[in-house]
């Protein structure tokens, strides 16, 4: 098992310095023009400075602040009003068509009237960001609730378990893998949406950098700044991924 | 006999859904303290509409008298075990967890609620298997939590749905052979809907017949098979066919009744 794993990365390893030195070949060769997609050592060395003078790191906090605090905000509005959806189903009756019509709006292009509304800093970001993981997160939280198993319920019910009782020991848990699929999935889109409203306009974040480096032509920089925003990606599924095995064990 | 020494005293309960559809039609029947009444009959004949009428599931809309344990039925009541086809198991519990619930949710104090749990856990033939979760355990194991659960709430009535409706033949035969023996050590009253005759007759005191449309109390056969029984010993026993058989006409009867 150890040895397969070794093996794995050093294919990987491989893999990567081929296609690296591939780039590098092609485009110091002039076939591929790196004003357009930039050239390896270029994209290293432009990380390896960045690294060093901290501008990365701050983009990176900035950015990663805004998602997290947009996921937070975000879903706990959502696991709120999910709540109050199943308690009384005519509310959520009554709201549906507004959320339904919020909820398919391209929310990107909310971005423009959060910036005129909470300015250029973090409030807009969190704003966007919250928008796109509220709806994710509800409709599983309704999903997940509803779909309770109804053998729970009669059980509960026969022994005289109380709502709140009931709640807890029963519903909640019970609807933990349908709530925790959507807040994976609207963590994502927070950052989706964080990084869409830093590319229209702000003062910092990996967007806003994204952005001012490929209105200048720094390809390189544009090369490496994708290639943190896919690692963050992956950061941020693998730790979902390692919280829900955590909790949901028993599946 | 007065209606406070019975388990269940129902006398001529009717019983329609939607003011039209009559589920139950004068259905008069009475389960003795300690006493393992089984209801037969085809679906649709509100055998389990009555079970849930005991249990408080169903609220008694219609006309005539019901009684628990001396008291109208009520969901919830203490006095009152409730067990399903399916397991019902929560799949975040482990064994123990789940056969604790029970006692947990009616406020058994958790020291005293785990040690019965074990306990019953034992009694069920799954000692060592406390900390398994759900999913790690076969359909016949499940049932057994499900027995130890409802076993260790110690409620002196039972109401059972076709608790083992949804195993294979032979976990069914096992199955029905540690319920004898459950009900053999707790003495508990059994009301228990299932639409296996042959284990009707395995299990009961008296087996009663309902049929359809709507549904009524045809027969009601007492099983004067000795006890303690076994699964194995019964099925060379003659009589046991014979109850077998008799058990057989009286709901084919019902079918013709009705079709006639």
């Amino acid at each position: 098992m150890k040895a397969d794993t070794f093996r794995w990365g050093a294919a990987h390893i491989v893999f990567i310095a081929v296609l690296l030195a591939l780039g590098e070949w092609l485009t110091v060769n002039r076939w591929l023009d790196p004003t357009f997609v930039g050239q390896p050592s270029g994209v290293i060395k432009f990380l390896w400075s960045n690294i060093a003078t901290g501008k990365l790191w701050t983009d990176l906090g900035w950015t990663m602040a805004g998602t997290l605090i947009s996921f937070a905000l975000g879903s706990s509005a959502a696991l709120a009003v999910g709540l109050l959806f199943v308690a009384f189903p005519k509310v959520e009756k009554f709201l549906d068509p507004y959320f339904n019509a919020m909820n398919v709006m391209p929310r990107i292009a909310l971005a423009p009237l959060f910036i005129l509304w909470f300015g250029l800093g973090l409030g807009s970001k969190i704003a966007v960001g919250c928008s796109l993981t509220f709806f994710i997160v509800l409709s599983s939280t309704v999903a997940g609730i509803r779909g309770v198993s109804q053998d729970h319920v009669t059980l509960c019910k026969t022994l005289g378990a109380s709502a709140v009782t009931t709640f807890f020991q029963v519903t909640l848990p019970g609807a933990v893998p349908v709530i925790f699929s959507g807040l994976r999935l609207g963590l994502i889109y927070a950052m989706l949406g964080v990084i869409g409203a830093e590319i229209i306009a702000s003062e910092k974040g990996l967007g806003q950098s994204l952005a001012y480096l490929g209105s200048t032509f720094e390809v390189n920089g544009v090369m490496a700044l994708l290639l943190v925003l896919a690692l963050l990606g992956v950061a941020v599924v693998r730790t979902m991924t390692w919280l829900e095995k955590r909790l949901l064990h028993w599946q | 006999m007065s209606a406070t020494s019975l388990a269940i005293a129902a006398d001529g309960v009717h019983l329609s859904f939607d003011g039209t559809n009559q589920v139950l039609s004068d259905v008069t029947l009475h389960v003795r303290q300690g006493e393992f009444v089984s209801l037969v009959g085809p679906s649709g004949c509100g055998k389990t509409t009555l079970l849930n009428l005991a249990a408080g599931l169903v609220p008694h809309t219609g006309q005539g008298g019901l009684q628990v344990n001396g008291q109208a039925p009520r969901q919830g009541n203490p006095q009152v075990g409730y067990m399903l086809a399916r397991d019902s198991l929560m799949p975040w519990k482990t064994a123990l967890g789940n056969a604790m619930f029970g006692m947990e949710v009616r406020g058994v104090p958790r020291s005293q609620a785990e040690e019965r749990a074990r306990a019953m856990l034992q009694e069920v033939g799954l000692a060592g298997f406390e900390n398994a979760l759900p999913k790690a355990l076969s359909h016949g194991m499940r049932q057994r939590v499900a027995l130890a659960r409802t076993f260790a709430m110690g409620s002196p009535l039972l109401l059972m749905d076709e608790p083992f409706g949804a195993l294979d033949a032979q976990t069914k035969l096992q199955l029905e052979d540690l319920l004898l023996r459950l009900c053999q050590q707790h003495q508990q009253s059994v009301l228990f809907v299932t639409h296996d005759l042959s284990e009707a007759v395995a299990v009961s005191d008296r087996v009663v017949v309902m049929t359809s449309r709507p549904g009524r109390i045809v027969a009601d056969i007492a099983i004067d098979l000795p006890r303690p029984r076994s699964i194995r010993e019964l099925q060379k026993d003659p009589h046991f066919h014979e109850l077998y058989a008799q058990l057989w006409s009286h709901l084919e009867s019902g079918w013709s009744k009705h079709e006639g």
